[in-house]
């Protein structure tokens, strides 16, 4: 009779048990071409939900991450969309390629699920379609232009190469990089490209060497294909100053362009003499033993924000996390010194347009902010 | 006129190491009729081990040059005995090793995506990172470098195949396997040291060109491809024509950037352009088999 009575409570008590956590899927990429990016911002992911459960989880329930891998793919990123929200996630957060992103969306629209990229930088996600439902706060590719125009307008250029690679976003971020240098009056003389899978840049290079321009502005997302362009450069003698995109922010140019990179300025989304850097990264570094770099960042200030957007709805009613992360206004562990991820007017890309700085590699190490916003 | 030698020196780099690629098929396929599209990986897990022994453990550069292509040996050897004999000893069409060792690609580039960390990592210059210049002639040491050992592998490989008993056994089982066999020759050992000697060829281009491209997981694939172009070019039937095929397959393409007047974007198409033209109106390649 006892253990009828025990079972026929634990029947009813289960569900509710089961309902304890909030679960928040991430759609992440661990073995496709995004892996080097996704995989530490996924780090910084699961380190923030260990500390939102540590200092007591939210709304007083602990936080689940489901996590997925959607290996960059479009054609199976929604499909795992879908699987998440089946299994209950109350947000996504996707952190592989921009397209696989783009492709999500057509779900959570549809769901009406909260869903946010950290880390993509195509200014279309939030464009392309009306989805109220979706959030950008990772750097744009117009805003990291921006800047480092901004910096390199002081220096007077009047006639610049652009190189990229062929990959999605690199092809992307070079059409903003162009549409920005053209807009600023500034010619681009040589645009190039370096094909995934190239053995060599120095064709692309003597192009580029032959147009003499007054600077070279590197959009490119392949870490290997960077790595021969430096090499081309070097090899060729040339001296023109590099502007580059984020890409460069990433610590491992440190090892693998050993002795190539002095000088080379490059935008990033972290200034290592913020307050909040330093504390992140000494908290993490306790947690897990591993030192931090800025694609963690982007990760951790993601779990945050929706962690914070979910502490404000009261609940994980959509509707009610929708309304609180648009209303959102959050300062974490990426930008410059004093910056804020905010969506002001129905705006859903959080980025503040003067929140990255530029730095520059001395030696081969990641060296100071030479430069902050785009003003 | 700089421009154009300057090009030259890199072209025939990056052209020697499609040509050793294309040797890596060519080798298993002149006996087997197997296409081994895993020869890119091949070519990675080369890259890797030079990470291992030449940037983690700072080996000597020949001491660990010679403990990786030993290694690719081995690693060829073992995939012939895992993926590929136990379905020709049972009589399985030719597909079937030719899918197993798609299985094989697979199953190395994950060994290796799960066993390091996703970044590319650092592999060593032989010469380290310098420029040598011969009149208007220049380029960079490891191109020189490349250029060298490939022309003494396939001066070697050439010698191997028409002055010695070995080699002619090769030839044999390519020819006419049936009949090989009936003259004592055997078949496994061959297809072993094919599959033995293809590795260390894809292993010695992984090494040779992980210097300018790093070591990472992803890079097997694009190599396999540029292989097999250059081997349709040059054709299966002889040795130097994997050389031939590399070398204009790589002329082509860095020739087209350069100095087509098309967007750099478009001249990624040659070789793919390159491997449709000749496979439709010269499918055997540049250079046929003796008779």
């Amino acid at each position: 009779m006892r253990n009828s009575l025990l079972a026929v409570l634990l029947l009813f008590t289960a569900p509710v048990l089961a309902q304890e956590t909030i679960k928040i899927g991430v759609i992440t990429d661990r073995v496709g071409v995004s892996k080097p990016y996704s995989e530490p911002a996924t780090e910084g992911i699961v380190f923030g939900a260990a500390e939102i459960n540590r200092k007591g989880g939210i709304l007083g329930r602990k936080v689940e991450l489901l996590i997925e891998d959607d290996q960059s793919r479009p054609d199976i990123s929604a499909a795992l969309a879908r699987k998440l929200i089946d299994q209950g996630a109350v947000f996504i957060l996707s952190m592989s390629l921009t397209a696989a992103t783009q492709q999500q969306q057509t779900v959570t629209m549809e769901a009406k699920m909260p869903q946010m990229t950290p880390m993509n930088s195509g200014d279309t996600l939030t464009t392309q379609l009306q989805n109220p439902y979706f959030w950008q706060t990772g750097p744009l590719g117009s805003i990291q232009i921006a800047t480092l125009l901004a910096h390199a307008r002081a220096k007077n250029l009047k006639q610049v190469a652009l190189i990229t690679d062929n990959s999605d976003l690199g092809q992307l971020l070079a059409k903003f990089f162009k549409a920005g240098l053209e807009k600023s009056g500034i010619k681009v003389v040589a645009d190039e490209v370096v094909a995934r899978g190239a053995t060599t840049a120095t064709p692309q290079m003597q192009k580029i060497r032959a147009a003499n321009p007054d600077a070279m502005f590197m959009s490119g997302v392949l870490t290997a294909e960077n790595v021969l362009i430096f090499k081309a450069y070097r090899e060729l003698g040339l001296k023109i100053p590099i502007h580059s995109s984020y890409n460069l922010s990433v610590p491992v140019y440190m090892t693998v362009a050993k002795g190539l990179i002095d000088g080379v300025t490059f935008v990033d989304a972290y200034d290592p003499e913020k307050p909040e850097v330093k504390e992140f990264e000494t908290a993490y570094k306790k947690a897990t033993g591993k030192d931090s770099f800025n694609l963690h960042g982007y990760g951790y200030d993601g779990i945050m924000m929706v962690g914070e957007a979910i502490k404000r709805a009261g609940s994980t009613d959509k509707e009610k996390i929708r309304a609180a992360m648009q209303g959102l206004a959050y300062s974490g562990v990426m930008g410059a010194k004093g910056m804020t991820y905010s969506f002001p007017e129905g705006k859903r890309a959080g980025y503040d347009p003067n929140g990255m700085v530029v730095r520059i590699y001395e030696g081969d190490k990641q060296g100071r902010v030479v430069y902050v916003g785009q003003k | 006129m700089q421009d154009f030698l300057e090009l030259a020196v890199g072209a025939a780099a990056s052209g020697c190491v499609y040509g050793l690629l294309a040797l890596a098929y060519l080798l298993m396929i002149r006996p087997t009729g197997i296409i081994n599209f895993a020869v890119g990986e091949w070519a990675m897990v080369a890259a890797f081990g030079g990470f291992l022994l030449l940037s983690k453990l700072e080996w000597p550069y020949p001491l660990g040059m010679a403990a990786v292509l030993g290694f690719m040996l081995l690693v060829g050897w073992a995939t012939e005995r895992i993926a590929v004999r136990p379905l020709v000893a049972r009589g399985a069409p030719l597909i079937a090793p030719i899918l197993a060792l798609l299985g094989m690609l697979v199953i190395f580039r994950e060994i290796v995506s799960i066993s390091f960390p996703p970044d590319p990592h650092p592999v060593p210059y032989a010469f380290g990172i310098g420029r040598l210049d011969f009149g208007l002639l220049g380029g960079s040491y490891q191109s020189f470098f490349i250029i060298g050992v490939t022309l003494l592998v396939f001066a070697a490989t050439w010698l191997f195949f028409e002055r010695t008993l070995a080699g002619r056994m090769f030839e044999a089982v390519a020819l006419h396997r049936r009949a090989a066999a009936l003259m004592g020759i055997n078949l496994f050992r061959v297809t072993a040291l094919s599959f033995a000697g293809g590795a260390g060829a894809a292993g010695l281009a992984g090494l040779l060109v992980s210097p300018n491209i790093s070591a990472h997981y992803q890079m097997g694939v694009p190599l396999a491809i540029q292989g097999f172009t250059a081997l349709v070019i040059g054709g299966v039937g002889r040795v130097e024509g994997a050389l031939l095929g590399g070398l204009l397959l790589a002329f082509a393409e860095q020739l087209t950037v350069r100095y087509a007047p098309i967007p750099s974007g478009f001249a990624q198409g040659v070789p793919l352009l390159f491997l449709m033209v000749f496979l439709l109106v010269r499918p055997t390649g540049l250079l046929k088999a003796r008779a």
